[in-house]
């Protein structure tokens, strides 16, 4: 190969090369790459895998309907998930990869408050615009952070939408006053919580409440019959627990064998799962009153969650649990943002996000990320709370409503 | 006083689960010299072992126990045989050894993501919670019967280990290895028939578990480490003190509900451990004891 020839092939080398960029890039114009990490394996592996069902039909309802539209052109959504093993080392460092090494346009939160936690802190650092449905504890938005928006309001809420249902009743004249209650906390961001939330209620119902048990417990604990116990000797009327399902499990077995009944009984958002019911018995679980970000029951009221619902329930053939309507919820957000921006600026997506009030199927039928709690969305709880037949209708807030609950407890005596 | 006996009694039935937990890892260590890492990932396996049997057999868990003490014993075998026999004996080979176990954990909890997910599991019959009365008090059939195999599996234990002649070879090992040799101890079969034993009582530890909580795959880290309290506050290979230092750490654990947060009580433990460890390092009843 002679001098001349060989600068004649690589310059038509590169300018092949030039032309196949140029290609790929305008490809990627065409659509806006969304990156986002679950724990799809790991301790959370359940959860995520319903995160990203939720996901997954957010983008393919909305590549279905033509994409999002970005000023006057259409482009579609990809999706770039990566599996964060539930770890908070390996959920940073997939956020940082998804910012600097794949250039995804936005980020979608993962599950779990402590993997949000993680990632938070990285977005922040790399101005990442960051939607999350998955963390809950009010520290992650209390820290300021201006990139960093949350669908899932906090435990604190859901204790309160809990303690005005009871206070209904309390006025009813259905509950004693003043009520004593027994507050049972996990040790963890979410207990903390929960009990700040029911202990910020008793404060404020001016001799309404008692707590006069306040205690919390480990994770996972093997054994809570001394805990227990304590709770039996103080004779309450109102037992308010916060745990996960494994705790609940073993927690309301111990509960039921002491032989314990009190006038209201509740595991904070713990309560009307399925596996529980199979795991203690359903005569266990009745009457248990909990409260949940949101429930397939708030299509009976609300035409977007009903929509969700059907089309969900058409693609897998079940119901969804509040999970996958956070992911579709959280994904919904921020194509509606980046439409109302009409462009992928991040700053500019943001001040939409800022600004959002979205008829969304969440409780109270509109998203908000209000600034005063750190672009926390403060929707309401639903309370639901288990009859005997098995269902779990909501019973509280009165708009949502979908069954009348009980109380004290029926069972309590027999 | 009813809420001194209620202590005591959650105690002392707690006790039970803690020294089955603690039975097989003080045994293998006390024998081999050898911590099992794998301690957790075994109590985890017997647990699916017995739900599965439960779920797809309706086999009660109580009467899977033969079954799942098999299995494990035979999975501790095979342990033993393809992997920790190949290692270096005494402290040459303890770092290799934690670490291989180790990743045998690691193996057996995502081989048991892969197969059962995530999701938390239980095994639930009809007397799931029933209870007894006894001393005034509702105790649950559950508990009971967890307690009555635990003081069960010590008394086997205890006779097997000196009224039987392949106990009293597995002792002989554990004193001095090398003079069982001479006199005509096969060693090699003693070491792997222990690590079997030591396997199976994990594998009943889980499976006794598994009828009292919900478990998933990550079950059985938090048992290792209350195991390893337990072993080393009754002295290492001290399966009599296993027992009492599980007795005792159950007691302070309740009864420290009295005077702290019940989250802090999990933690007490590792302060007696501690204490233990600095003040009598070779456990509250010495060690090398076995039986």
């Amino acid at each position: 190969m002679t001098p001349t020839t060989r600068i004649l092939t690589a310059a038509a080398l590169s300018l092949g090369a030039a032309t196949l960029r140029i290609g790929a890039a305008q490809a990627a114009q065409n659509t806006i790459k969304i990156g986002a990490t679950l724990p799809l394996t790991g301790a959370e592996a359940r959860i995520g895998g319903f995160y990203k069902e939720g996901y997954e039909y957010a983008f393919e309802q909305q590549n279905k309907e033509g994409g999002v539209k970005v000023g006057d052109k259409t482009m579609k959504v990809e999706l770039q998930l990566l599996d964060d093993t539930s770890t908070q080392s390996t959920a940073q460092s997939l956020a940082d990869r998804l910012i600097n090494s794949d250039k995804v346009n936005f980020l979608l939160g993962t599950y779990a408050t402590n993997l949000v936690e993680a990632q938070s802190a990285i977005v922040e650092q790399n101005q990442m615009l960051y939607v999350n449905g998955g963390g809950a504890a009010s520290a992650i938005y209390k820290r300021g952070y201006k990139w960093v928006f949350g669908l899932l309001a906090p435990v604190e809420l859901l204790a309160d939408s809990m303690m005005k249902w009871i206070d209904e009743q309390q006025k009813a004249g259905k509950l004693p006053k003043p009520a004593k209650i027994a507050l049972l906390w996990e040790n963890t961001s979410h207990g903390k919580d929960f009990r700040k939330g029911v202990s910020e209620f008793a404060k404020k119902s001016g001799g309404g409440y008692e707590v006069v048990v306040d205690e919390s417990f480990e994770l996972n604990g093997k054994d809570f019959s001394a805990l227990l116990g304590k709770v039996k000797a103080a004779n309450v009327d109102l037992f308010l627990s916060d745990s996960h399902l494994p705790d609940y499990i073993t927690m309301q077995r111990q509960y039921v064998t002491s032989g314990m009944c009190h006038k209201i009984l509740s595991y904070g958002a713990r309560g009307s799962e399925k596996q529980a019911a199979e795991a203690l018995g359903r005569k266990n679980v009745e009457y248990i009153l909990s409260a949940v970000w949101w429930s397939p029951l708030l299509g009976q009221k609300n035409e977007i969650a009903k929509e969700f619902v059907a089309g969900f329930k058409a693609k897998h053939g079940r119901e969804p649990e509040w999970y996958q309507a956070m992911g579709f919820e959280t994904a919904r957000a921020l194509f509606t943002a980046i439409e109302q921006a009409g462009t992928l600026d991040k700053a500019k997506v943001r001040e939409k996000l800022v600004v959002m009030k979205l008829p969304s199927l969440l409780p109270g039928g509109e998203l908000t990320f209000p600034a005063e709690f750190g672009q926390q969305s403060h929707a309401p709880f639903v309370v639901q709370q288990n009859q005997p037949d098995g269902s779990a209708p909501i019973i509280a807030p009165a708009d949502a409503a979908t069954g009348k609950g009980v109380a004290p407890n029926p069972n309590c005596g027999k | 006083m009813q809420r001194f006996t209620e202590l005591v009694v959650a105690a002392v039935l707690l006790a039970g689960l803690y020294a089955t937990m603690a039975y097989g890892l003080g045994l293998i260590y006390g024998v081999l010299r050898v911590v099992n890492l794998n301690h957790g990932g075994i109590i985890m396996a017997g647990a699916y072992v017995g739900w599965l049997l439960h779920e797809k057999f309706g086999i009660d868990p109580y009467l899977s126990i033969p079954a799942v003490v098999a299995v494990s014993f035979v999975l501790g075998i095979a342990i033993y045989r393809g992997l920790v026999r190949h290692l270096p004996r005494g402290p040459a080979g303890a770092v290799q050894s934690l670490l291989l176990l180790f990743g045998v954990w690691l193996v057996l909890r995502n081989a048991a993501y892969l197969l059962f997910t995530g999701n938390d599991q239980t095994i639930r019959t009809e007397y799931s919670t029933r209870s007894v009365a006894a001393f005034g008090l509702a105790l649950s059939v559950n508990r009971v019967a967890v307690f009555g195999i635990a003081v069960l599996t010590l008394v086997v234990l205890h006779l097997f280990l000196t009224r039987t002649f392949t106990g009293k070879a597995i002792r002989a090992v554990a004193q001095n290895a090398d003079s069982c040799t001479l006199v005509g101890v096969d060693v090699e079969r003693i070491y792997s028939l222990t690590f079997g034993i030591g396997t199976a009582l994990a594998g009943l530890a889980g499976l006794l578990g598994a009828s009292l909580f919900s478990f998933n795959p990550s079950y059985g880290s938090g048992d290792l480490l209350k195991s390893f309290v337990i072993v080393v506050l009754g002295g290492l290979g001290s399966v009599m003190g296993t027992a009492a230092a599980a007795l005792i750490l159950a007691l302070v654990e309740v009864f420290a509900i009295l005077a702290l947060p019940s989250y802090l009580t999990g933690a007490v433990g590792f302060v007696l451990l501690v204490l233990v460890l600095v003040l009598r390092p070779g456990g509250l009843f010495g060690h090398r004891v076995l039986g």
